[in-house]
């Protein structure tokens, strides 16, 4: 294990690590680019200079390898100088757009300027003219005045996504970033390329110019999409969720996550927005997409009183007659409350498990994403493993068929895009007489006389576990309240049970409470 | 001082262009004599002669060739023929003139580093050299000089051209090797050196097709004979390219030492009623020499260093009293910002950022702040890069300003140049 100052402070770290992994771990400020944790080292954009001792040359800090007795320095006025001058270099061709420029606030160029930059610019010279606006893909636009040439977006396709779309093309300071005409960047993990992009070259076709960083607040979550469970940030404000990235989690999914995660942020808000016409006679339209309030039919109802009578006819019917509907979308806590309502309570034994597509659940791109698109598979066969349960799919139909199913409660899945049997599973049991259903968004199919709707809570609307195909329980938390009418399993299973909500639970995060503006707690980090 | 013609001696001859004639003039005799040596003998025979590369940077080539580790993992010997500094064309007289001295230099190189495999990297505008060393590359395979079990040795030793697209960069090592690899032209990152992770991903010796030719007089006559040749630390004799204004540019092969005043004198002296002004001692990259710096520096390493300047390539250009040095300063500065692969930023940017400031002068808009600016914009692109170009780039302005500053200034103030007392676009009409 070798030793070395770093800066005046000792640091023991382990053999191989670089200079740059040693300022990381110290947390001491250091200027880079084109050096990210999850690539391959590049070394060009020369920013990361370091002064070790006994070497008359600046070294770069990523490639540069800490050895024993090792003295480094980057606050020595040379380093200061060289990465002056190193940031100037970067922005005498940039074209210094940050008031239109969507990565303004998270950007690695401002950032760093802040902190090392020169402050006094000299170039008088014509700036290089690049494309703008350039189609990279269905999800990325670039820019090409303001790419830096880092290099990190080729070297992720190259070596992450492995599917090698982005080159540099040209050269000197004529360089862009650019794909082989008619192959566009098109993998599931493209957009992995904007998060890393330091500077606002590659933004994303969804999320630029919706929102300014500034206003939007951040905190981490579980993506839903898969069982891989990636840890993701989630940006919202008051007016909704905006976008997820991910969050550095090595055991689950390192510093990446795939588009197709990232694309359900849409389904949590409770409106769509639809701009029509232009200009003057332009109209904005929202659509909601989320079910607002109780449904029973077609009338609309208070939904903590349906769910109270919900509890008080499930009682009514008793065990056999009824029955109750899980899935993996669901946290540990709130199939647990269900299920215990259901076992305990009503002493019911029929409690189904529905699985969506079993025959890709083993199915793994190589990277994060996996078959089964629940992130909480191994919680529900957890939850009726201890409360000894093992009824089959027939076992339901046949009862619902032959009547002796009267009353059926689905926990319905969040994420219905991955459910293709969504419909026919209504068909199926709405032949019940009364057929309960709880959902976040809404659906044509569950508009019929005996289903009654309750409004759900979505995953960034509650806390709990999810247990991911490795058998690790990552645990979400409350992140912002989108439909207030809204409540999740473990409140359902009180409500149900007859017991009271306190007033704080139900308005977590009122509408009527003014908010100001939610500036990020942390700025935009590379 | 004559010239001492230790590889070209018989370079006027056409015929030593094809196998006989160069083996009746006494080629493809070394090689047997090196198969009888030890491998290891020839490494420390070529160390002890004090060769150093005759590409540009000067490293001396034995040691080079001690770097590769002992892994058992196949290894390359790559022969840069990529000869792109500006005012250089040694290496294309060389290969056109004796591509079998190159090919015999090679193959006992190859023996001593025990390679089997190498490739000739040649510039892609050299169309002809690549047209004669593939001829004299059949000539040889087919006299038994290259392929399985050469002269019974039992080294195999197989040989190819590769035509580069005429890229600059692509001369410097590891962009010769990933140009090779079927990559961009781009220098990698450093460490890894080439000996021990070169051409894919296998130790790999890249040298200079002179170089590799004045292995074969080393071998010849030994290390010694060699070292009498030169001075102390600059042994053997090296290829001056003389061009610029001379009365008889061309290629002399002189010991290395020689004072630059003769070789000047070599070259047919000056053009009548013209004085010297300047010389450019090492290709374009190198730093400018004054008329008494010129007069004073001998053609070797150590007393070139010491002026500031550099040995490089070999490519001397004489610069005379009627040159305008801001328009040359322009010529090369465009020169890089064209080359410049566009990786690391402060060349990418600094090659463009010097070529837009002198062009500025020489189009009339120039400041005077901008001499200064010049100076501290390639001061920091010196030393902070992948390769040496940035420095190549950044050198040249740094010794022009500062030692022809008034051209400069003149330049800036009158919007014309001093020695021509025209503007750029009389000038170049």
């Amino acid at each position: 294990m070798p030793k070395c100052t770093l800066n005046g402070k000792e640091i023991e770290v382990a053999e191989g690590t670089t200079i740059i992994e040693a300022y990381k771990k110290l947390e001491e400020d250091i200027a880079h680019y084109c050096w990210h944790p999850g690539l391959s080292v590049a070394g060009v954009c020369r920013l990361c200079m370091v002064k070790v001792e006994g070497n008359p040359r600046l070294q770069i800090a990523c490639n540069t390898v800490v050895q024993d007795g090792m003295v480094i320095s980057n606050q020595d006025d040379e380093v200061k100088e060289a990465v002056r001058w190193g940031l100037d270099f970067h922005l005498i061709n940039h074209p210094l757009d940050c008031p239109v420029c969507d990565q303004a606030g998270e950007c690695g160029l401002q950032d760093q300027y802040m902190k090392f930059g020169k402050y006094d610019p000299e170039m008088a010279e014509r700036k290089v003219k690049k494309s703008k606006v350039v189609d990279l893909g269905k999800r990325v636009v670039l820019d090409s005045e303001r790419c830096i040439l880092c290099s990190r977006c080729v070297r992720f396709t190259e070596e992450v996504s492995k599917t090698n779309e982005l080159g540099i093309f040209n050269r000197g300071d004529h360089s862009e970033i650019g794909t082989y005409s008619g192959k566009p960047l098109d993998n599931n993990y493209s957009l992995n390329t904007v998060d890393i992009c330091p500077v606002g070259a590659l933004t994303s076709r969804d999320f630029r110019f919706k929102q300014r960083v500034w206003f939007l607040n951040k905190k981490q979550s579980v993506c839903t999409g898969c069982s891989t469970g990636c840890n993701i940030d989630v940006y919202f404000n008051k007016e909704g969720v905006w976008r997820f990235k991910p969050a550095f989690n090595a055991e689950v999914n390192g510093h990446w996550m795939c588009d197709k995660g990232r694309d359900y942020y849409a389904n949590l808000n409770p409106y769509e927005t639809h701009v029509e016409g232009e200009r003057k006679d332009k109209k904005v339209k929202r659509i909601p997409v989320r079910l607002l309030n109780g449904m029973k039919g077609s009338e609309m109802i208070n939904s903590q009183d349906l769910a109270i009578e919900v509890g008080q006819r499930l009682k009514e019917l008793g065990g056999e007659k009824v029955a109750l509907v899980i899935t993996g979308q669901q946290t540990s806590e709130e199939l647990e409350a269900v299920t215990e309502f259901f076992a305990k309570d009503l002493n019911s034994k029929n409690v189904f498990y529905w699985v969506n597509n079993k025959e890709n659940f083993d199915e793994f791109d190589g990277i994060l994403k996996r078959g089964d698109e629940n992130p909480n598979t191994k919680g529900a066969l957890k939850t009726l493993e201890k409360f000894g349960l093992n009824q089959t799919w027939s076992q339901l139909t046949d009862g619902i068929e032959k009547g002796h199913i009267e009353m059926v409660l689905v926990l319905g899945p969040e994420n219905q895009q991955v459910y293709p049997d969504f419909k026919t599973r209504v068909e199926e049991l709405s032949k019940a007489k009364t057929l309960v259903w709880t959902t976040a968004c809404l659906n044509e199919s569950l508009d019929k006389s005996n289903v009654w709707q309750i409004p759900a809570n979505t995953f960034v609307e509650k806390e709990g576990t999810f247990i991911n195909h490795a058998g690790l329980e990552q645990k979400i938390s409350f992140i912002t309240d989108l439909v207030h009418n809204a409540f999740d399993g473990v409140e359902l299973a009180r409500l149900m049970r007859g017991d009271d909500l306190p007033e704080e639970e139900r308005f977590k995060n009122s509408p009527y409470k003014r908010v100001n503006n939610e500036f990020t707690s942390i700025r935009g980090d590379l | 001082m004559p010239e001492s013609k230790l590889l070209t001696e018989h370079y006027h001859k056409d015929e030593y262009r094809g196998l006989q004639g160069y083996k009746a003039n006494g080629g493809y005799q070394v090689i047997e004599k090196a198969f009888k040596m030890d491998p290891q003998k020839i490494i420390e025979e070529v160390l002890n002669s004090g060769l150093r590369g005759r590409g540009g940077a000067g490293f001396p080539t034995g040691r080079k060739w001690s770097f590769l580790p002992d892994n058992g993992e196949p290894r390359y010997l790559l022969c840069n023929a990529d000869e792109g500094e500006p005012c250089t064309f040694k290496d294309r007289m060389m290969m056109e003139r004796a591509p079998h001295q190159l090919i015999e230099g090679m193959v006992i190189s190859a023996f001593a580093i025990k390679s089997h495999k190498s490739y000739i990297y040649v510039r892609g505008e050299y169309t002809e050299s690549v047209e004669i060393l593939r001829e004299a590359i059949k000539e040889a395979y087919d006299a038994g000089y290259l392929g399985k079990n050469i002269l019974g040795s039992g080294f195999d030793h197989d040989m190819d051209v590769y035509a580069g697209a005429g890229a600059y960069i692509c001369g410097e090592e590891t962009g010769m090797i990933s140009s090779l690899e079927g990559k961009k032209g781009q220098p990698k990152l450093k460490p890894p050196f080439p000996a021990v992770k070169g051409y894919l991903g296998k130790p790999t010796i890249v040298n200079n097709v002179e170089t590799l030719a004045a292995v074969v007089p080393i071998i010849k006559d030994g290390a010694d004979a060699y070292k009498k040749f030169g001075t102390e630390k600059s042994t053997g004799t090296k290829l001056f390219s003389v061009s610029g204004d001379v009365q008889k540019p061309g290629n002399y092969e002189v010991p290395l030492g020689m004072p630059l005043r003769e070789l000047i004198e070599l070259a047919g002296g000056m053009k009548p009623s013209r004085t010297l002004k300047a010389v450019i001692p090492g290709g374009t990259s190198a730093p400018v020499l004054n008329k008494e710096e010129a007069e004073k520096a001998t053609m070797d390493y150590e007393c070139l260093a010491e002026m500031g300047s550099m040995l490089g390539s070999g490519a001397v250009t004489i610069i005379d009293d009627t040159r305008c040095m801001v328009d040359m300063l322009h010529v090369i500065t465009h020169f890089y910002h064209h080359e410049s692969c566009g990786q690391c930023t402060p060349c990418r940017e600094g090659t463009g950022w010097l070529n837009k400031i002198v062009n500025s002068i020489v189009e009339g808009r120039g400041r005077l702040q901008d001499i200064d600016t010049l100076c501290k914009v390639a001061d920091h692109m010196k030393g902070k890069t992948i390769c040496a170009l940035s420095d190549a780039a950044a050198l040249p302005v740094l010794s022009f300003v500062p030692k022809f500053r008034s051209e400069f200034e003149f330049y800036i103030r009158e919007g014309r140049s001093k020695v021509k007392g025209t503007r750029y676009a009389e000038m170049h009409a």
